[in-house]
């Protein structure tokens, strides 16, 4: 048993007993799926903090092979977990923020009736994400992406005794189904493409310079149409801000702080494929940008707080995307990285007030709250998420940003308006929250829940320290640790110190803009909520319309004609033709001897007749 | 004459069929069956003659024995029968359609 | 060409009379017309030299089985009402000649466009009783037995079912 074996499948085998006693013994104790549901994810949290400890000091990597899944010929496909620099980063960070957001998960979910259930998933979320983690080659990443797209289904329509949840799984689940095809078509591409030996990534690098320029675009591409779902960016991103129906900590572990990176991690893993291909890799810049635009716009219309979140998620997922994009790959990693931290927390923290306060989510109910330590975690990830120094994303943001200034200087503008709108949304949401002349009080905030926010407090204050870029005299040691494929920039350091200090400056003038108009007034009850942007540009209409209505009129017309007249018709009167033929058979066969003799005097006339006619020209 | 034989042979073999499979009287089917062996024996006696090979002749002697048994337990057949069921007619013999 | 005339006209009788043979309604027609068929085939069989085989006809068919027949019809008293209505015998005696004729009318172009002949070879000792007898006792001695064998079994076959169940 290496490390990685019991890293994977501490989750598997935790979700596994949670699973058995939930079917075996409705009256179990909740204490007994806590504990199980915290050793899993605990340990796992305690071996990946190991793993990347090892990788970064020492710099090895883990490889444990498990066994050997195909074999065809020379073609061999091994399912082999591997921890080398980009994985244990994702380790890093996957693994103990899943372990917080277990133990919030305990409070947030206590006395539900559900309780083992939700655990069971939870715990097989992660094993699911872990493995896409430390998958040694895309088809067994492959089965972690659709691991956790399934477990993300099943968490988002949790309370499917609301019908609407259930919706939200399946528009989840098939819009991801876009998404995965890209990505298998992808693999399959791959898989005709690559001559020899197995299929790991390695290999794959290797026997990247034999194939095809055309067929790499596509392949490029089709990647990152995979990406493009797990990450909700457009044009697939419609799943994520419904994906909110499910409870609080889904939202936190799967849709902010993990799962939805999983797009991101592929393209990086992918690096040495797009840096072939700057077609691409430009167009995940633009993909990324008018994502982080898009979503920046609408969120400044929504009033449900986790709706928010969610718009800002995939709005920092355009971010990380458009890094990936000018190929700053391990900007976007290190984005990525404080991105979980700080969207954890803000997450934790709505669950928390959204907890509190009779499960109101919409922010116009939910003004003048008065919860002095949520509010002070709120601030601090606001801060962070609006990039205000020295909290953590201001480093990762800034190194985007002068990437972006330094590769593309109109995906810049644009990176640099959707963050003055971040820090507009953001602070919209907070000032109308717990500024405001009325007041409420809501119950007080479990331990449980509250306990787990701190650490992730502390890191989204500090977690910038970790890639610290040489104009503040550090050594961007996480960029050094990952060594991935990116492209260098050079941005002198006069431009770049103007860059931080305009950036910031705008930002601190954007949020006293916001002070101004949210903090105690009434602005927000004077906004209209119709209009283009309430209504998400119409997207989801324009996709009722387009897709769903016709895919709905094709079915209709597949099932009643198709299916029923053709099919079922075709097949019900070839059963009555049986039928009628046995029947006559049957009639044949009455007992009368004269009768089969004159069966046997037909066979033998008309062989006779076939015979004759056949060796008519030996004649 | 050898030709013509062999046409009238066949000539009486498929009369024999056709009576054999139209007629629900048992005693003509009996018959019937006699006919077929005769025109067997026609054949064979015009072949016999053909080769001057009386070995044919042979055969045709013990077809006529045959036929002869055959007449024996024919006879006692229709006897049974005509006990049982009072009629001659092979429609009412259905035992083999498993229906009685 | 004498025996091409008998030929013809022992033809034409035979055929005829098989045809009326099952095509008769009382089986005592049928049984009258067959004794016709049988004797004309024994003339056939005379006509080529085959002289012991005509004597065996005669005896055998013409003189015991038809009698035979001849006897169980009057022995079980037949009348009208036990025979068969047969009510559409001549359609089926129609069809049947109709699926049979595809079957004659091969056999009978394949003999036509076989080589056979009529050989002119006539040995005065063919076809009587000692050679056959010769042949039959030389080659032919086990099925000879056999049929010995044959005989008695449908004689106790016959035996047996005719008698009354006990």
């Amino acid at each position: 048993m290496s490390t990685l074996t019991i890293l994977l499948f501490a989750p598997l085998l935790s979700a596994f007993l949670i699973f058995l006693i939930t079917v075996l013994y409705s009256q179990t104790k909740q204490y007994v799926y806590t504990f199980l549901a915290l050793m899993g994810s605990g340990l796992s949290a305690l071996l990946a903090l190991y793993v990347s400890y090892y990788s970064y000091f020492e710099k090895q990597v883990l490889v444990t092979h498990l066994f050997t899944w195909l074999n065809i010929g020379d073609f061999l496909i091994e399912v082999t977990l591997k921890a080398d620099a980009l994985s244990s980063f994702m380790l890093l960070f996957v693994a103990p923020v899943s372990f917080l957001i277990h133990v919030y998960a305990t409070g947030y979910m206590n006395n539900d009736k559900s309780y083992g259930r939700f655990f069971a998933y939870f715990n097989l979320f992660v094993f699911f994400m872990l493995l896409l983690v430390l998958a040694d080659n895309p088809i067994v990443m492959f089965i972690g992406w659709e691991g956790v797209g399934l477990v993300s289904y099943a968490l988002i329509g949790f309370y499917y005794e609301d019908v609407k949840n259930t919706y939200a799984g399946n528009k989840a689940f098939i819009v991801n189904r876009v998404g995965d095809f890209g990505f298998l078509s992808a693999l399959m591409l791959l898989f005709l493409s690559i001559p020899l030996g197995g299929f790991s990534f390695d290999n794959i690098f290797l026997g990247l310079w034999l194939i095809d320029s055309h067929r790499l675009t596509l392949i490029a591409f089709l990647l990152f149409v995979g990406a493009m779902g797990k990450s909700a960016q457009i044009p697939l991103f419609v799943w994520l801000p419904d994906a909110m129906a499910g409870p609080t900590p889904v939202s936190a572990l799967i849709h902010a702080a993990t799962m939805v990176t999983a797009g991101v991690y592929m393209v990086a893993r992918f690096a040495p494929l797009y840096n072939m291909t700057p077609d691409i890799l430009l167009l995940i810049a633009y993909v990324g940008a008018f994502s982080a635009l898009f979503a920046a716009i609408i969120a400044t219309r929504q009033y449900d707080i986790k709706k928010i979140l969610a718009y800002s998620t995939m709005s920092q997922l355009g971010f990380m995307f458009m890094a990936l994009g000018v190929g700053a790959y391990s900007t976007a990693l290190f984005h990525m990285f404080t991105h979980a931290f700080f969207k954890a927390l803000l997450f934790m923290a709505a669950g928390a007030i959204i907890v509190a306060y009779h499960h109101k989510q919409d922010i116009r109910e939910l003004r003048g709250i008065r919860a002095s330590g949520l509010f002070i975690l709120m601030l601090i990830a606001t801060l962070t998420i609006t990039a205000i120094p020295p909290f953590s994303a201001f480093f990762s943001k800034d190194a985007i940003m002068s990437a972006l200034y330094a590769g593309h200087i109109e995906i810049f503008a644009i990176a640099f308006v959707t963050s003055l709108l971040t820090a507009f949304y953001m602070f919209r949401m907070l000032f109308v929250l717990f500024f405001s002349k009325s007041e409420q009080r809501g119950q007080p905030t479990r331990k449980s829940m509250l306990y787990p926010m701190t650490p992730l407090t502390v890191l989204c204050i500090f977690a910038g320290l970790l890639n610290v870029p040489e104009i503040f005299s550090g050594n961007l040691s996480v960029s050094h640790w990952l060594h991935l494929a990116d492209q260098s920039f050079f941005v002198p350091h006069t431009q770049e110190m103007l860059l931080m200090s305009l950036n910031t400056f705008f930002t601190l003038a954007v949020i006293v803009y916001t002070y101004k108009k949210y903090a105690y007034t009434d602005a927000i009850e004077f906004e209209k909520s119709d209009g283009m942007i309430a209504n998400k540009f119409y997207i989801d209409a324009l996709y009722t319309k387009t897709v769903v209505t016709v895919l709905e009129k094709l079915s209709y017309f597949f099932d009643k004609k198709i299916s029923q007249l053709l099919i079922d018709g075709t097949i019900n009167s070839m059963a009555l033709v049986y039928l009628k033929v046995g029947n006559l058979f049957a009639r044949a066969e009455n007992g009368n001897v004269r009768f089969y003799a004159l069966y046997m005097l037909i066979g033998l006339v008309s062989g006779f007749v076939y015979l004759y006619w056949s060796l008519r020209s030996f004649l | 004459m050898l030709k013509g034989y062999m046409i009238l042979s066949i000539i009486l073999f498929s009369i024999g069929i056709v009576g054999l499979i139209s007629r629900r009287n048992i005693i003509v089917m009996y018959m019937s069956i006699e006919l077929l062996l005769n025109a067997v024996n026609l054949s064979l006696i015009a072949i016999s003659a053909d080769l001057a090979d009386s070995s044919a002749q042979v055969m045709s002697l013990i077809i006529i024995a045959i036929a002869a048994s055959e007449a024996a337990l024919f006879m006692s057949l229709f006897v049974v029968l005509f006990r049982n069921r009072a009629s001659l007619d092979v429609n009412l013999f259905t035992i083999l359609g498993g229906k009685e | 060409m004498q025996n091409e005339i008998l030929f013809a006209i022992l033809e034409l009788i035979s055929i005829i009379s098989s045809v009326v043979m099952i095509s008769a309604h009382r089986p005592i027609d049928s049984a009258l017309s067959f004794i016709v068929t049988l004797i004309s085939i024994a003339a056939l069989f005379a006509l080529v030299n085959a002289t012991f085989l005509f004597v065996v006809q005669i005896i055998i068919y013409a003189g015991a089985i038809l009698s035979l027949i001849l006897f169980i019809i009057m022995f079980l008293n037949i009348k009208d009402e036990n025979l068969p209505d047969e009510k559409y015998k001549n359609r089926w005696l129609l069809g049947t000649s109709i699926i049979i004729t595809p079957f004659s009318l091969i056999l009978i172009d394949l003999i036509l466009r076989s080589d056979i002949a009529v050989h002119a070879l006539r040995d005065e000792k063919f076809g009587t009783i000692k050679d056959v007898g010769a042949t039959l006792f030389s080659q032919w001695v086990l099925p000879f037995e056999l049929v010995s064998i044959l005989l008695l079994v449908a004689l106790i076959g016959a035996v047996t079912l005719s008698k009354k169940e006990a």
